[in-house]
């Protein structure tokens, strides 16, 4: 089987999968497009795709290698039909095999955007008033430069259309006015690819700016949706959007700000799994998530893959900012820190409580940051955090040195990925209740204030408590512990198990995951 | 005794009332010296968790302290 082929008999999925066997691969992941019944308010009773085969097998089969190459997977391919198709038949098939299901999921997802994108695919719309029309989806997609999601051909062009229809050409004039910048600078803006992890308070300016920069290509990864207690420091969305995923809502409004940028958004959580094929698209990594454990398995990873990484973090009305270069002298977050701090001794946003121009102060600093690296005008700054307090306007900076006991070249590989089982997950409090383990909360007491009656669990240890040495955890017995969103339950699962308690567990999530 | 300039972030300027303070102190090293503070601001954090900063720039916790220094605890932070 070709690594890109094109068929005009129906595909199926089981005999395409078969190639990709192989005795060295632990998983597959595939992709399967369908043809749908709407387009663009329109109601569509069937297809038919047209190819210019000779040069749309080249480019791709070009596509596929660069997955494989790129996300180092076992073996890949990409079926697509040509011909007439009816609703809910396959117009596209993608698989591939790895050793591990992170670059599998990450190299299946790069073959389908990209393929989209690149290779030189007519689609005509039959609809159900008897019309029709041709859609080029390489054309479509390389004046848009739109990146939706894989769901069949949904190019968002209506929505984002500039006033008048004409042609919409970016003017990043008054930055390429500056001497520093130029047409040679945007080009070099323009040929990089930042992935922004947490899409809430540090990286709602960082997103805004980078795509306004005209950054060619962003990653935004955020597993979170919003909430309303969110708007008052995250002003890119809105009360329509409570509810919604934040990844997508924030691509769909950089896509409206910016159709130059190429957006993939991740509804995920950075994790032990995922972190390496996140990273792997991008050259500069800008970390915005609100939890020490996310900060630090960020920081392990850009060592690892020796990546430049942005890094800030805020309580109340300060910041700290910190850059991480692959250089040989250079400081990580753990060459200043080497006990990576426990979540929930020193609150996040949730518990201690933030006015948003703190955080967006800070995300701007960040992707100044990043677009000084990016252009080379931070040469001669050192390696230092700079600490910035919004109440006195004071900054300091304090230089940081590399930290000899730091380890670079096998850092985070001790971590215990895929160690005993941490977290529990469950639909209801109800069934929390009957799993037979003992609910602990561990929220502070005015958290648990605002509870309504159906949701209050009566045995309470407050972390502030645990940590101060003030209470103790029981030692016996087995535990179901429960915080507000499952990264202080986590951690403090962490900790207790390191003790040696074996049966204590922590409520994925936390309290917002549960169905009321 | 040492006339120390003193400056706390975060939870530390929380329980200490006050984002800088001066000292007269007899502590020998910025160790002795956060233990000394911790006692009488009762800060709850070990000193294993945070970093210590001397004249603008990060430190040992056993570094020797003189006359006029600007001492700086920082805790790490996470919100976002």
């Amino acid at each position: 089987m070709r690594a890109f082929a094109f068929s005009s008999e129906p595909l199926a999925p089981d005999r395409c999968r078969e190639a990709l066997v192989d005795p060295s691969a632990g998983g597959y992941a595939s992709f399967e497009g369908w043809v749908r019944d709407h387009s663009e308010g329109r109601t569509v009773h069937r297809l038919e795709y047209e190819a210019f085969e000779s040069l749309a097998v080249k480019e791709g089969e070009r596509i596929v290698a660069e997955a494989v190459r790129r996300f180092g997977v076992t073996r890949a391919a990409c079926v697509h039909r040509v011909g007439s198709l009816a609703i809910g038949e396959l117009a596209v098939w993608v698989g591939v095999s790895a050793a591990h299901r992170g670059e599998a999921f990450a190299a299946c997802r790069y073959i389908i955007d990209e393929v989209k994108h690149r290779v030189p695919i007519w689609k005509k719309e039959h609809y159900s008033d008897g019309d029709s029309g041709w859609v080029n989806c390489e054309r479509c997609a390389a004046a848009a430069h739109a990146h939706e999601p894989a769901d069949g051909h949904d190019h968002g062009q209506a929505d984002a259309a500039p006033a008048g229809g004409a042609a919409f050409s970016h003017d990043y004039s008054r930055q390429t006015a500056l001497p520093e910048v130029g047409a040679a600078g945007q080009s070099r803006l323009a040929a990089a690819s930042v992935l922004v992890i947490g899409a809430g308070g540090l990286g709602v300016p960082v997103l805004q700016y980078l795509a306004a920069a005209g950054i060619g290509r962003i990653g935004i990864v955020d597993g979170d949706v919003i909430e309303a207690s969110n708007l008052h420091r995250q002003p890119l969305y809105g009360v329509a959007d409570v509810g919604r995923s934040k990844a997508l809502v924030a691509a769909e409004r950089l896509r409206a700000l910016n159709r130059d940028v190429r957006i993939d958004a991740h509804e995920t959580h950075a994790t032990a799994d995922n972190i390496d094929g996140l990273l792997a698209p991008h050259d500069l990594v800008i970390e915005c998530t609100d939890n020490f454990r996310a900060k630090f398995l960020v920081n392990d990873a850009v060592v690892r893959a020796q990546k430049t990484a942005v890094f800030a973090s805020v309580h109340q009305y300060e910041g700290q900012l910190q850059v991480y270069r692959p250089l040989p002298h250079w400081p990580c977050l753990r060459c200043l820190w080497p006990e990576a701090p426990r979540d929930g001794l020193i609150g996040n946003c949730a518990e201690a409580g933030v006015l948003g121009p703190v955080p967006a102060t800070l995300g701007a600093l960040q992707a100044m940051q990043a677009l000084k690296r990016l252009l080379g005008l931070d040469a001669g700054e050192p390696p230092s955090l700079v600490m910035v307090d919004l109440l006195t306007l004071a900054t300091r900076r304090l230089a940081a040195r590399r930290n000899a006991a730091c380890d670079h070249e096998n850092i985070g590989v001790a971590a215990p990925s895929g160690a005993a089982r941490l977290e529990l997950e469950f639909e209801t409090l109800a069934q929390a209740f009957e799993s037979g383990l003992e609910l602990v909360d561990i929220r502070e007491p005015w958290e648990r204030a605002h509870d309504p009656p159906g949701l209050q669990i009566p045995a309470h240890l407050p972390l502030s408590e645990l940590m101060h040495g003030r209470a103790n955890f029981p030692a016996e017995g087995r535990y179901l512990i429960i915080c507000a969103h499952g990264v202080r339950s986590l951690s403090l699962t962490e900790h207790l198990r390191s003790l040696g308690h074996a049966e204590v567990y922590s409520l994925r999530g936390g309290l917002a995951a549960l169905r009321s | 005794m040492n006339e120390i300039e003193i400056q706390y972030f975060a939870v530390l300027r929380e329980r200490a009332g006050t984002s800088r303070e001066m000292v007269s102190t007899t502590a020998a090293t910025a160790a002795d010296l956060y233990d000394e503070l911790a006692v009488r601001h009762a800060f709850g954090l070990p000193r294993a968790m945070l970093r210590v900063a001397v004249n603008d720039e990060f430190a040992e916790w056993s570094r020797p302290l003189a006359a006029g220094d600007r001492v700086v605890f920082i805790p790490p932070v996470a919100g976002g």
